[in-house]
């Protein structure tokens, strides 16, 4: 557990710098934007209380707001994503199963299985984040493209961070 | 008690949700880009560091393109100061310069030059982080300008960094004219693209055409008159509203800011102070007999 809590606090400095200093600014066609930061929200192990995720999730949330001068927007959404994980993680994890004793990932759930998880998080993410950020601002179609072009880039940058991560782990 | 203790602790969960939820929404509601607090902005101390340390590396990267815009405006400069030096030259020839009281002003405008450490075009409400703060005499309610044109306005100042408020945002509304006829209207972004925006409110009978060059109209005391801000696009106006509203396509690439300035009108205390007083005037006596 210790181990974890080291590795969480490590993650959590370096992609929250990140995300505001180089993802934010990788974007692709005006539209797409990797919020690769909800990797600290999917990597949390279903089995910490829902209390903890929420405020870490918060936390960690407005600290990015800061960094990008999106008050409470990150906060708000981190705080939905991590309340509403258990529900989406045992959609696909059956509750009885001890792989929710550990952190989510392609090494303890498999590749399928953590795809799911993993896209469904996103997209739950994606969606909320557009949807506040577009708020006072709303054009259908571009908030439409935008939630899927960021899901799908966001997705395919996640898997790979996650791929890399568990390499590393097992080496 | 210990049945109501029970009951707070089954359903915690709930209680630090809507908590967690009520805080989020009021600073999402709170959003107004003039009233946050210093440290819930990029401009705060934290935010600002970390972004001074990543623009030590990533300011080389648009080298390239700042040179060769500091070339073409530098063309631009030798061009008018030989312009300049001609007509200099014409006037005294006149014998102008004997007789010429020449004004020995206050300069209206500074200029303090700022970098940009964070930047952002993709959000809906865009922000820009500059390295100089009140410390280099910064503060709220500022223009901001680079090489090309318009970039923005200060609107959160902390010691040594401060938040402006880009172009490429809604809450910012710049008044401009057309250069070629001094029609004005209030140019504003519509979030669809970052190298466009719409200058809306101009009167119906204006003349204009694809091309022509809009600049601030200076009736505000934040920027001179004059500074480039875009080009006009295509005419793809309905003749049949009473107000025009035309797309323009800005000057200002807002993709690559380097160096920015800073404008400081020394003027703009006193013109508020006028500004004021025609407000009071016009609510004492609302029809001006």
């Amino acid at each position: 557990m210790t181990k974890f809590v080291i590795r969480y606090i490590i993650t959590l400095l370096l992609l929250i710098p990140a995300q505001a200093i180089i993802f934010n600014h990788l974007v692709l066609f005006d539209v797409a934007v990797p919020l690769v930061f909800i990797y600290l929200i999917v990597m949390l192990p279903v089995t910490i209380g829902t209390n903890v995720s929420m405020l870490v999730a918060f936390a960690a949330g407005l600290l990015l707001d800061v960094f990008c001068d999106t008050p409470g927007v990150n906060a708000l959404c981190a705080t939905v994503l991590s309340f509403a994980r258990k529900p989406i993680f045992h959609l696909y994890v059956s509750t009885d199963d001890d792989l929710a004793a550990r952190p989510p990932s392609s090494l303890s759930m498999g590749h399928t299985v953590f795809m799911k998880y993993l896209l469904s998080m996103v997209v739950a993410y994606c969606t909320m984040y557009f949807t506040v950020e577009a708020f006072q601002f709303f054009n259908f179609r571009l908030l439409v493209l935008r939630i899927l072009a960021s899901s799908l880039y966001t997705f395919i940058l996640l898997y790979a961070l996650d791929c890399i991560s568990m390499r590393m782990h097992k080496d | 008690m210990s049945e109501l203790i029970a009951f707070l602790a089954r359903h915690s969960k709930w209680f630090v949700f809507t908590l967690l939820v009520a805080i989020s929404i009021t600073l999402l509601v709170r959003n107004d880009p003039y009233r946050q607090h210093l440290y819930l902005t990029s401009a705060g101390r934290l935010a600002s560091s970390a972004y001074k340390g990543a623009n030590n590396v990533t300011s080389y990267f648009n080298l390239h393109d700042i040179n060769e815009d500091l070339n073409r405006q530098n063309a631009q400069l030798q061009a008018q100061v030989a312009e300049l030096t001609h007509t200099i030259e014409v006037l005294r020839e006149q014998g102008y310069s004997d007789t010429m009281q020449v004004e020995k002003d206050v300069p209206q405008f500074k200029f303090t030059v700022a970098h940009v450490i964070s930047n952002s075009v993709a959000r809906p409400f865009n922000y820009i982080t500059i390295n100089k703060g009140s410390d280099d005499g910064i503060r709220p309610e500022l223009g901001v300008i680079d090489r090309n044109g318009v970039v923005g306005i200060v609107s959160n100042v902390g010691p040594s960094s401060a938040r402006v408020i880009s172009l490429l945002n809604p809450h910012f509304r710049l008044s401009c004219k057309l250069k070629s006829t001094d029609y004005f209207g209030s140019l504003v972004w519509d979030g669809r693209r970052p190298d466009q925006a719409v200058l809306e409110e101009l009167p119906r009978h204006t003349v204009f055409e694809a091309g022509d060059t809009i600049v601030t109209s200076g009736y505000s005391s934040v920027f001179p008159p004059g500074i480039p801000v875009g080009i006009v696009l295509e005419d793809d106006t309905d003749h049949n509203q009473n107000f025009f509203a035309l797309r323009v396509r800005l000057l200002t690439d807002f993709t690559t800011l380097g160096n920015v300035q800073v404008i400081e009108n020394t003027m703009s205390d006193e013109l508020k102070a006028l500004r004021a007083g025609e407000e009071n005037d016009s609510k004492k006596n609302p029809f001006g007999n």
